[in-house]
């Protein structure tokens, strides 16, 4: 249990924190996560946010190592004097945030270490914070699995947006065959918006699909904000399922354009079309450094069994989709 | 329930808040909306959880679905009733075990209790069937196993190896794999794989601090650890919990104190190393080989390092009084094995080892009682016991005979096409389970092949417990691959690139061993 934090004052840090704009980037490595977190450092320029590096290590389990824990070897590694792993990553991806000037050296400095059981080392926290409360948090997560770790990071702080990458270490090789890949499984119970990044290039333009919903329009409004930030141009798209609920669809995408230009925000152009919804927005999607789908709403295992548009998008794309909830 | 454990204030009352957003984003009061979105979203979530609950355990149920087909089906015609309900157990625990939807030392309790209320055995009854020599011999060599590493002699090996090898990395390589397997040989790959880590990865390491640079060293560096004692766990019945396993069961099949015809099955220590030992050594070069081949390392010299790793060396200072003893200890252990094994059984021995070590206050026994699983332990016991039923009830005898018929057609049902198949069968085997699980689970039903299509039930045996080590292909396959993995320096992916050309070697050495050396042993 928590120690030196009372029920009263985590409600009240929570509180502060549904203030705050809170992306959540999971680190792994990859040439993808490093993208994605110049990206993330690019989106939260403009509203001020949180970025927290998030390294997941599953757990270690003594029953495939033969039954000698691994954390054995694990102590005897740091009794070398031997890093984590996950730790020079982590440490990466700050130097890349200073590099960007989105974080400086004069920082505040906190960490905190919480014990998890069965684990030597358990979960470690670095947090720096300048003076006008921005934070960039560095964690390394203990957890069963990868998606288990990241779903459970956002138990514990609401976050705004969850940005992972669909690279290959998401995957374990004998573990696929029966699990879906850590993006889809996060993707599916994350209740926030997910960003899977695919070769996440910024500067291509964004495309933001709607069905009309009052739901999707509000996304749009939020999404338009966020990106305007960045100075991407934004295409708004619609796809009518046949040709005579054509009109339908460039009545929607036209409000949602008249809404935009309300706001000063401009968009560089339009496009409706007709058939597959999926096909059609991964196949105009190729373009575009990021596609933007809004969910439908429904949660969890309906989303599962059913599946929707924007989460077959998600799948099958070949770049960067941003799911918002 | 865990929670942050932040003490920070997260302030932040001097930010811009997202609140703090221009009034058009406010248009439709979007916010509170959303906090309202939030709070019906996680209703449904909590109604969702039931069902997530059994989706997540679809595998259980559709076990134990399976498990209620086989027991309603009728036998078939030459398989008892009991035999049929064993064989249920075996698929049951078998589909639990691949598959994982409960901790795996529950699937123990399960065969424990199914013994009982499906079987009809008496409770004391199934309660010692699941203590043996050869689970003695896994509880005290995983003792022993956490006593050794928690010894830290791993620095003063690592200097004898490079003072040997020099600075090429190749023939550092080769030097780590040797070292390594020869020690694994004897006190199980886990051990020696959790020893030697940190001599690896210092080593990569030091001779760079970007691991993108470094990357195919640290592959070559670390899976010479880990297929070095993988191949390594064959050599010596205390090399690995198969091989203890394979021992008790050629023991509990064969063995008949009234018959002197039966004696050759009691395969004592010496004998298994005259067996097994000679194709531990011949795969040893083409370990470092395979793995020089498949990832060619980028630094060619590792003098770098070595200079460090030296100096690291120098600062432990001279041997202590506490280090002669742990290797006095250890090498006590290792002659309790080779000579009085046959007359006291392997399991003493490691216990006595365990003991000596705890004895002489070398190590706590908390660092033992959290270094060893003892959940796997539970396993190896109950896979042993159910083996022994198998073939009690003659459910082994059963699936041999299908098997060999389903063979035949493929001329693999005698001579060296029977011990190809054995040696397929269990390397598939191996590679989605822990080996020993594998010859606790294989060994009653390919001794029983060997029975009934009257070819040596040694050999077949040996075939069997060498092949379970050739789990190359996977991360999860052999204890000392798991544990170099969590190093975080390699990707699965490693594994299987080299994995296959370790596979198809080793194989090839294992039949050219049962078809020309063993014959020669008068095997």
């Amino acid at each position: 249990m928590t120690v030196g934090v009372s029920a009263e004052e985590r409600q009240k840090i929570l509180e502060e924190r549904k203030k705050r704009f809170r992306i959540l980037v999971c680190i792994d490595g990859s040439d993808e996560c490093y993208q994605s977190l110049r990206y993330a450092a690019k989106l939260g320029r403009g509203v001020d946010a949180d970025i927290i590096l998030l390294y997941v290590r599953p757990v270690d389990q003594g029953l495939r190592s033969g039954g000698l824990e691994v954390r054995v070897a694990r102590e005897n590694m740091m009794n070398w004097g031997l890093e984590l792993p996950g730790i020079q990553y982590l440490k990466k991806g700050r130097d890349i945030l200073v590099e960007l000037g989105d974080m400086a050296e004069d920082w505040a400095e906190t960490s905190t270490h919480t014990d998890v059981e069965g684990d030597p080392l358990g979960d470690n926290k670095i947090e720096y914070r300048n003076e006008h409360g921005t934070s960039i948090v560095l964690k390394l997560k203990t957890a069963t699995g990868i998606a288990t770790g990241i779903l459970e990071q956002y138990e514990l702080g609401p976050y705004n947006m969850i940005i992972l990458g669909a690279s290959g270490r998401w995957r374990g090789l004998a573990k696929s065959l029966w699990d879906p890949a850590v993006a889809e499984k996060v993707a599916i119970h994350a209740p926030c918006s997910v960003l899977v990044a695919r070769a996440l290039e910024v500067g291509h333009g964004y495309l933001i699909c709607t069905d009309g919903s009052e739901r999707a329009m509000e996304m749009v409004r939020k999404n338009a904000y966020l990106s305007s930030h960045c100075g991407c141009p934004i295409s708004l798209m619609s796809v009518a399922l046949d040709m005579e609920s054509k009109g339908e669809a460039q009545k929607y995408v036209d409000e949602a354009k008249n809404m935009l230009d309300s706001m000063d925000i401009e968009v560089k152009e339009t496009i409706v079309k007709v058939g597959n919804p999926v096909e059609e927005i991964i196949e105009a999607g190729i373009d575009y450094s990021l596609i933007i789908v809004s969910d439908t709403g429904k949660s969890g295992l309906q989303r599962f069994f059913m599946g929707s548009v924007a989460f077959k998008v998600m799948e099958k794309a070949n770049n960067s989709v941003l799911i918002t909830r | 329930m865990r929670q942050e454990n932040s003490k920070q204030n997260t302030g932040g009352k001097n930010g811009i808040h997202f609140s703090a957003l221009p009034r058009k984003l406010h248009s439709n009061n979007w916010q509170e909306k959303f906090h309202a979105g939030e709070l019906s979203k996680a209703v449904a979530l909590r109604s969702q959880l039931i069902l997530y609950f059994f989706w997540e355990k679809k595998w259980f149920f559709i076990a134990m679905l399976v498990g209620a087909g086989m027991l309603n089906l009728p036998p078939p015609e030459d398989l008892s009733r009991q035999g049929m309900v064993v064989l249920t157990m075996s698929v049951v625990a078998i589909i639990l075990y691949v598959t994982e939807p409960v901790p795996l030392p529950t699937v123990a309790l399960l065969i424990v209790i199914a013994q009982v209320l499906l079987l009809g055995l008496d409770s004391s009854d199934v309660a010692g069937s699941l203590m043996n020599d050869s689970v003695l011999f896994i509880m005290g060599s995983l003792m022993l196993a956490v006593a050794v590493v928690k010894q830290k002699l791993d620095k003063r090996i690592a200097w004898l190896i490079i003072r040997i090898t020099g600075t090429k990395t190749s023939r550092i390589c080769f030097g780590i794999s040797v070292v390594s397997g020869i020690l694994a040989s004897f006190i199980g790959e886990h051990t020696v794989a959790a020893m030697m880590l940190p001599v690896g990865i210092t080593l990569i390491t030091l001779t760079s601090d970007d691991p993108k640079k470094v990357r195919n060293l640290a592959a070559v560096v670390l899976l010479s650890i880990s297929y070095g004692c993988s191949v390594a766990g064959i050599g010596t019945p205390s090399g690995g919990a198969r091989n203890a396993i394979m021992i008790g069961y050629w023991k509990e099949f064969f063995y008949d104190p009234t018959n002197p015809e039966t004696f050759k099955f009691i395969v004592d220590y010496l004998k298994w190393m005259v067996f097994a030992y000679p194709i531990f050594l011949i795969q040893l070069p083409f370990v470092t080989m395979t793995l020089l081949f498949t990832f060619r390392p980028e630094y060619s010299d590792l003098s770098r390092a070595v200079v460090k790793l030296r100096a690291q060396v120098e600062q432990e200072g001279a041997m202590k009084a506490a280090d002669w003893a742990a290797i006095g200890i250890f090498f006590l252990t290792l002659t309790g094995w080779i000579f009085f094994s046959g007359e006291i059984g392997l399991g003493t021995v490691a216990i006595f080892g365990a003991a000596a070590f705890l004895v002489a206050g070398l190590v706590r026994w908390e660092d033992i009682n959290s270094g060893v699983n003892w959940g796997v332990v539970l396993l190896y016991a109950a896979a042993i016991s159910l083996g022994l039923q198998m073939k009690e009830t003659g459910a082994a005898r059963w699936v041999a005979e299908s098997f060999l018929a389903w063979l035949a057609p493929f001329g693999a049902s005698d001579g060296v096409g029977l011990l190809a198949a054995v040696s397929i069968l269990t390397t598939g085997v191996t590679n989605i389970m822990s080996n020993g699980a594998a010859v606790a689970v294989l060994g009653p039903i390919v001794l029983k092949m060997a029975v009934v299509a009257e070819e040596s039930s040694v050999v077949i045996g040996f075939v069997t417990a060498v092949s379970s080590s050739f789990a190359y292909l996977t991360v999860i396959g052999t204890p000392a691959c798991v544990i170099v993995y969590a190093s975080g320096y390699l990707k699965t992916t490693d594994f299987l690139a080299v994995g296959w050309k370790m596979v198809l070697i080793s194989t090839a050495i294992m039949l050219l061993a049962a078809s020309i050396y063993w014959p020669l042993l008068g095997m």
